[in-house]
């Protein structure tokens, strides 16, 4: 009987046959990054919990291989308080201390700079000290996120202990985008679909003719947020797309990998992309995700039956708007918003904050014009880092707030205060919205 | 064995943002730091009806500690002397990040005989939570691994021991 695409890199991995549910007891990984929120803490948890067994052996406290280590500052940079300053320069200092690289601030955030570094290859196993890791599916590896401990764990040894091989949830994609619907839109779409527990401790594999036509950039875009219907990650199979990526780009071998056609899925559900329109997810839920034609018939649900996952909407007005994150601030969002805004202003009640989601994005976008539009409507360009995503700069929510943005979390308070609404949409809409002040098709842009 | 009472009841998809904002996650590299903001906006009065009791146990719905790896989420808990949370269902993030500290979860579908206010007694070896408030003595599962890990209070002693065999041995390559 076949395997997954999970069970054969655990397979491999461990050296014997597994299954879904079997469980492994030491796991080796691949990869392992940090970023500036839980880097500081796992190097300090690190030499707490075993500088005494280094000691011991005359070692000085290092990390399992210098090669495959990383440490991403993204959170937020530039430093907005001296500890998080200080936390960046224990991660430099512990970094020089161990050979390992250490990214400068601004580079980009960790699920896109990785990426693009050629670091993360078909076949591997990765950790970081995000949720968001399951991003890294998208190039055919077995990613997800953990905390400070498991990353200390890691760190000292190479492995995760006590994994047990997680099922599959299996999601056939078949025809093509419309105009104006996007990778955001789908994911939106397959979320609202099976809910915010609907993928719960199993991976969301991404397949079909649906995914074959999809750039890299709209890959990841689905895979990132696998973790919103509380999948242990999200993964897509190999092909010509992602080898053309990775030739000339990876740092480790390349091997094709896929699920074998007689695998047992835990799920399956088929999704038709041309069936989709753009796609809103009201606050404070991403599952809250309804198609544009609906936003009437949401709004007044959330009047007549208000609750914590969903409070009342009384105005589709905008006040904030946010295109970047590592959900969907990488070069291809950047041109869809580029061409809603051109000719276009952003509206006069609403700030407008866009980021390119690493520095080769930013540069990239800077040569090709693609920064010069999106200043001269009217928004807002920070250096590459998780932005207003991450609730505590560069865009922090008031109580009157409505935000539309292009990241991955409306939960209430996410981005500030708790009484802020937060919508999410793709970058086309979200741009859309920006100009007009309130929730806005961008079909009529395109 | 541990005892405690239920001094706060949520719903389901309580996530991590709601445990410890996201503001406060770097503010500090101490674990006690983060009981201060325990669900600062999610639940303000949190923090104060735990101080009211020497071990308190949450229980909430579906898909308790969703959202981001944060792990000062399990030190707010914890430092606000939270022994087990009892809920639906967890997510795997969450779940490692508890089994890595020592903090008991229980997944039990049916809560229907638990209310706020009861007084449980949780006992992993048996695999019991026996309600003193109301009587009932409710079985959960869990996995073997898993008992293990929470009553050992956390993997350091084993992986301390797979650290001294890899500084023993050869190098790893691959």
């Amino acid at each position: 009987m076949g395997q997954t695409m999970v069970e054969k890199i655990v397979s491999r991995k461990v050296g014997r046959s597994v299954r879904a549910g079997e469980l492994v007891e030491r796991l080796p990984i691949g990869k392992l990054f940090f970023n500036d929120v839980i880097g500081p803490p796992a190097i300090l948890t690190l030499k707490r919990l075993f500088g005494d067994t280094f000691k011991q052996h005359g070692k000085p406290v290092r990390v399992f291989d210098p090669r495959r280590v990383f440490m991403l500052p993204d959170h937020s940079i530039p430093a907005y308080s001296v500890e998080v300053a200080e936390g960046v320069d224990l991660m430099e200092s512990f970094g020089r201390e161990c050979g390992i690289r250490v990214y400068r601030e601004g580079d980009g955030i960790e699920h896109v700079v990785l990426i693009e570094d050629g670091h993360i290859v078909p076949w591997d196993i990765v950790l970081g000290t995000d949720s968001h890791t399951c991003t890294n599916g998208a190039m055919g590896a077995l990613a997800f996120g953990v905390g400070t401990t498991d990353g200390a764990y890691a760190m000292a040894t190479g492995h995760i202990y006590d994994f047990v091989v997680p099922e599959t949830f299996q999601f056939e994609l078949a025809g093509k985008f419309q105009k104006g619907v996007y990778a955001k839109d789908l994911i939106l779409h397959i979320i609202g679909a099976v809910g915010a527990g609907g993928c719960s401790r199993r991976v969301a594999e991404f397949v079909g003719e649906g995914v074959r036509q999809l750039p890299m950039d709209a890959r990841t875009t689905i895979c990132n947020m696998a973790v919103e219907m509380s999948g242990r990650t999200g993964i897509m199979p190999t092909d010509e797309t992602l080898l053309e990526y990775l030739a000339g780009r990876a740092q480790w071998p390349v091997e094709p990998l896929s699920s074998d056609p007689d695998a047992t899925f835990a799920n399956q559900m088929r999704v038709d992309l041309t069936l989709l329109e753009p796609m809103v997810a009201f606050p404070h839920k991403p599952a809250n995700a309804v198609p544009f034609s609906r936003i009437p018939e949401m709004m007044a649900k959330s009047q007549t039956q208000p609750g914590p996952d969903l409070p009342a909407v009384t105005s589709d007005r905008i006040t904030d708007a946010f295109v970047g994150a590592c959900t969907n601030g990488r070069y291809d969002d950047l041109v869809e918003v580029a061409k809603v805004l051109k000719r276009n202003r952003v509206h006069q009640d609403v700030s407008f904050v866009v980021i390119p989601a690493s520095r080769k994005v930013y540069e990239r976008a800077m040569d090709e014009g693609i920064l010069q539009i999106i200043i001269k409507a009217g928004a807002n360009i920070e250096s590459s880092n998780c932005g207003p995503c991450f609730g505590s700069h560069m865009g922090v929510l008031s109580r009157n707030a409505q935000m539309i943005s292009s990241s991955n979390r409306n939960y209430q308070g996410r981005m500030g205060s708790r009484d802020a609404r937060i919508f999410l949409a793709s970058p086309a809409t979200v741009a859309a919205s920006a100009i007009e002040g309130k929730l806005a098709d961008p079909r009529k842009y395109l | 064995m541990l005892t405690g009472t239920v001094t706060t009841i949520f719903g389901d998809d309580i996530n991590t943002d709601d445990i410890i904002p996201a503001f406060r996650l770097q503010q500090s590299n101490d674990p006690e730091y983060f009981a201060t903001y325990a669900f600062e906006k999610f639940d303000p009065e949190f923090r104060a009806r735990c101080g009211q009791c020497g071990a308190n146990i949450v229980l909430a719905g579906k898909n308790f500690g969703c959202g981001s790896s944060r792990e000062q989420a399990v030190y707010a808990l914890q430092y606000n002397r939270v022994v087990c949370v009892i809920a639906g269902s967890f997510p795997d993030i969450f779940y490692r990040n508890c089994l890595a500290n020592g903090l008991t979860l229980v997944a039990l579908p049916d809560r229907t005989n638990i209310g706020l206010g009861d007084a449980l007694e949780v006992d992993l070896a048996a695999g019991v939570v026996w309600n003193q408030s109301r009587g009932p003595t409710i079985p959960f599962p869990m996995k073997e691994e898993d008992r293990r890990t929470f009553l050992a209070g956390g993997m350091t002693a084993r992986v301390r021991m797979h650290l001294e065999e890899l500084l023993a041995g050869p190098a790893r390559t691959e």
